[in-house]
């Protein structure tokens, strides 16, 4: 309201300084979040042998690890996953991620008790992946599988 | 004269920068009389903080944060750098003497009732500290790019991730990447090494800003808190009782105490840090992550949690616990800082800090029983096949390749895999590969996998490893010993007793060439394969080869 000349221009160069201050301190942020969050990348899945059909035993699931290329950054890597392929009754292959739904960690087979357990947290999975006791929220992810019999191959898609 | 220089030169940098006015400031900041032991703990996280950075800097000289590099550069710390096990051993176990120092210094502060008006900022700057420090020990965990640094990561990104609407988004930007890789050590170590030394040093000092402003709170004998005896002015110092200067009183209680903790870490570092664990490997099968000490707490209530409800373990209840630390100044606001007097926030922390303890304590036990650790056969006929001429040529001091043993392994199975199928793979031209057939890459292997995990072969006879070695590479394929684990053949006979049917002799004869002995043999003769040693020794072994308690074991 002042007509104060000089009150005015005060206050012009005040919000001007505070006006550019916080413009700055908008772009740190924004150029900070550009960086900081990675951006979405969605890896076409690829059909990559795993196992050789006859090396497999009924009904048994059997571990095999599956080494896919990846980009990581400029860093290009190797990355081997575990997948548990089982032949069903109908010689068909039936393929399970070994990676806890939990939070991650690598569940095993334990054959006498007929059953996948993983050692974090204890959670327990029947031999078709569903959650027998424990922490997991979702039953183990199944992975597309496919057996060539004239190569004698068993393909996953991963 | 010198002295008289050094009054010159004092008395020059007194006129332009004020030193002796900042000094004084410092020095004689006034304590409330009764201020004792229990108020050495800051002191003492200062100077652990600033140990911390020294062997940080020192540390980062050599580290190398990327997959390819990181483990390898840390091993040369420990096993290459002068004193470099001793300064890891410094920085490891400097971490969990913070961890100690700052929950005592919590217990303090809540038990004189230092948080309450008019230091609730001192007391949330303090909690902030506290989330530093723990982020410091979760970021350093996974420099080191072993199985332990690696599933560690891998939890507790999957943890971030459960957190309610932005978890995928935090998750992401912890990873880096969609995998956990490359992307995420560069990141966890620019967090390490830069963010988060930046915000301590800010946080540091607010806080102690904020506990000049405020004074110490003392002990709680006094009414009320002592804010009203104190000027705000910051120049006026008093020294008169009931106060008295910092310095030197508590200043040498402080350091007493700080050179006892010293004392203490050093004592722990001289043996080093626990050793590095194999490499990182994310497709190692039932590798048993657990997280260092002061996390066992939250991983243990992570397992009463099934189901769609982890995120009540993960996040809500940590969230309700640091929410009730913070406000535990607006809930203790009785007239008195008497602990008699202040039940119910007690109360409130006593049950926070014993069901802390409590939880920490079932993870401590909740371990694992360690795996079978009796080596078998093919084991350790692969380590005494890893010694050979064909082996060693490359990997010994001084050659071309580093040599090879418990805790030198760095690469995953496949690439040893590869390397011992194809050897001209990783140096192509360079020379001849060694010969060798299926079984001793077999051998090798086996080996190689328990070296990984840093096991080292059991002290045998140096006749037992032979025969084991010469069993491992042709008998295995066929046969199996009871005392060799489940490693072995079912075409022929289990040996585990051959020692009660035949003598040594009569194993010779049979060994050498089985269709003289018996004419529908179907074991091929090894008389022209095994050397005269060879045969020796492994008929003496076999020979051994006893049902309990007489197994022949040395």
């Amino acid at each position: 309201m002042s007509s104060d000349p000089l009150a005015s221009r005060r206050r012009l160069l005040s919000w001007f300084v505070r006006g550019a201050l916080t413009t700055a301190g908008a772009a740190v942020a924004a150029l900070a979040g550009l960086i900081a969050v990675p951006a979405a990348s969605v890896r076409a899945r690829r059909w990559t042998r795993a196992a050789r059909f006859s090396d497999l035993e009924p009904n048994v699931p059997t571990p095999v690890i599956v080494t896919t290329a990846r980009r990581d950054g400029w860093h290009r890597a190797r990355r081997p996953q575990v997948i548990f392929l089982t032949v069903t009754r109908d010689d068909q292959v039936r393929a399970l991620s070994a990676t806890c739904t939990h939070l991650g960690c690598r569940v095993s087979w334990n054959a006498p008790a007929d059953r996948f357990e993983c050692p974090c947290h204890r959670g327990v999975y029947d031999r078709d992946g569903r959650v027998v006791s424990g922490p997991p929220p979702a039953p183990l992810p199944p992975v597309a599988a496919r057996v060539d019999f004239a190569r004698d191959e068993v393909h996953v898609e991963i | 004269m010198a002295r008289d220089v050094f009054i010159r030169i004092g008395n020059w940098l007194e006129n332009r920068a004020g030193w002796r006015a900042a000094r004084r400031h410092l020095l004689d900041e006034p304590l409330p009389a009764g201020t004792g032991w229990w108020f050495t703990l800051g002191s003492v996280l200062l100077a652990a903080l600033a140990l911390q950075a020294v062997t940080g800097v020192l540390l980062s000289l050599t580290y190398a944060p990327t997959p390819d590099h990181a483990h390898e550069s840390v091993r040369y710390i420990d096993q290459s750098i002068r004193a470099g096990a001793f300064l890891r051993g410094l920085h490891y176990y400097g971490a969990t003497i913070i961890v100690i120092a700052a929950a005592l210094h919590v217990v303090r502060v809540v038990v004189f009732g230092a948080y309450r008006k008019p230091r609730e900022l001192t007391w949330l700057t303090g909690l902030a500290l506290l989330l530093v420090i723990l982020a410091f020990a979760l970021t350093g965990y996974l420099l080191p790019w072993d199985q332990r640094a690696y599933w560690a990561t891998v939890v507790t990104i999957n943890i971030a991730a459960l957190t309610p609407v932005v978890g995928e988004l935090v998750a992401g930007i912890m990873r880096g990447g969609p995998e956990i890789g490359a992307l995420t050590l560069t990141r966890w170590y620019a967090a390490h090494v830069i963010v988060l030394p930046a915000i301590l040093v800010l946080l540091v000092a607010l806080h102690l800003y904020l506990m000049r402003r405020h004074g110490i709170s003392g002990p709680w004998g006094r009414k009320g808190d002592g804010s009203e005896l104190f000027p705000r002015s910051h120049r006026i110092i008093q020294t008169r009782p009931p106060f008295f200067p910092f310095y030197p009183y508590q200043a040498a209680r402080d350091v007493t105490a700080a050179l006892i903790v010293i004392a203490i870490l050093i004592a722990l570092a001289s043996r080093g840090a626990p050793p590095l664990e194999p490499v990182a490997d994310p497709a190692e099968a039932g590798y048993m992550p657990r997280p260092e000490w002061y996390f066992l707490g939250l991983f243990q209530l992570l397992k009463y949690f099934p189901g769609r409800l982890e995120v009540v373990g993960a996040i809500v209840i940590p969230g309700l616990v640091l929410l009730l630390l913070a406000l535990l100044p607006w809930i203790d606001r009785g007239p008195s800082r008497d602990p008699a007097e202040r039940r119910l926030p007690l109360a409130i922390f006593g049950v926070i800090a014993l069901s802390l303890g409590a939880l920490t304590a079932a993870g401590w036990r909740d371990r694992p029983p360690p795996a079978d650790s009796e080596w078998t056969i093919r084991e350790v006929g692969g380590a005494a096949m890893a010694s050979d001429v064909a082996c060693t040529r490359c990997h010994a001091d001084g050659g071309v390749a580093d040599p090879v043993g418990p805790g030198t392994i760095t690469r995953d199975a496949a690439w040893i895999e590869g390397h011992l199928f194809d050897p001209e793979m990783i140096a192509p031209g360079l020379r001849e590969p060694p010969e060798s057939n299926e079984r001793e890459i077999e051998a090798l292997l086996a080996f190689l996998a328990r070296a990984r995990r840093g096991d080292r072969p059991p002290p045998l006879a140096h006749a037992d490893v032979t025969a084991m070695r010469v069993f491992a590479r042709f008998c295995i394929g066929c046969h199996r010993i009871e005392k060799g684990g489940r490693d072995g053949g079912d075409e022929g006979p289990d040996l585990s007793n051959i020692g009660q049917k035949h003598d040594p002799a009569a194993l010779r004869r049979w060994i050498a060439d089985p269709e003289a002995v018996n004419a529908d043999a179907e074991m091929p003769a090894f008389g022209t394969r095994l050397s005269e040693d060879e045969m020796t020794t492994l008929v003496e072994w076999l020979g051994g080869q006893r049902a309990a308690p007489n197994d022949g074991r040395e």
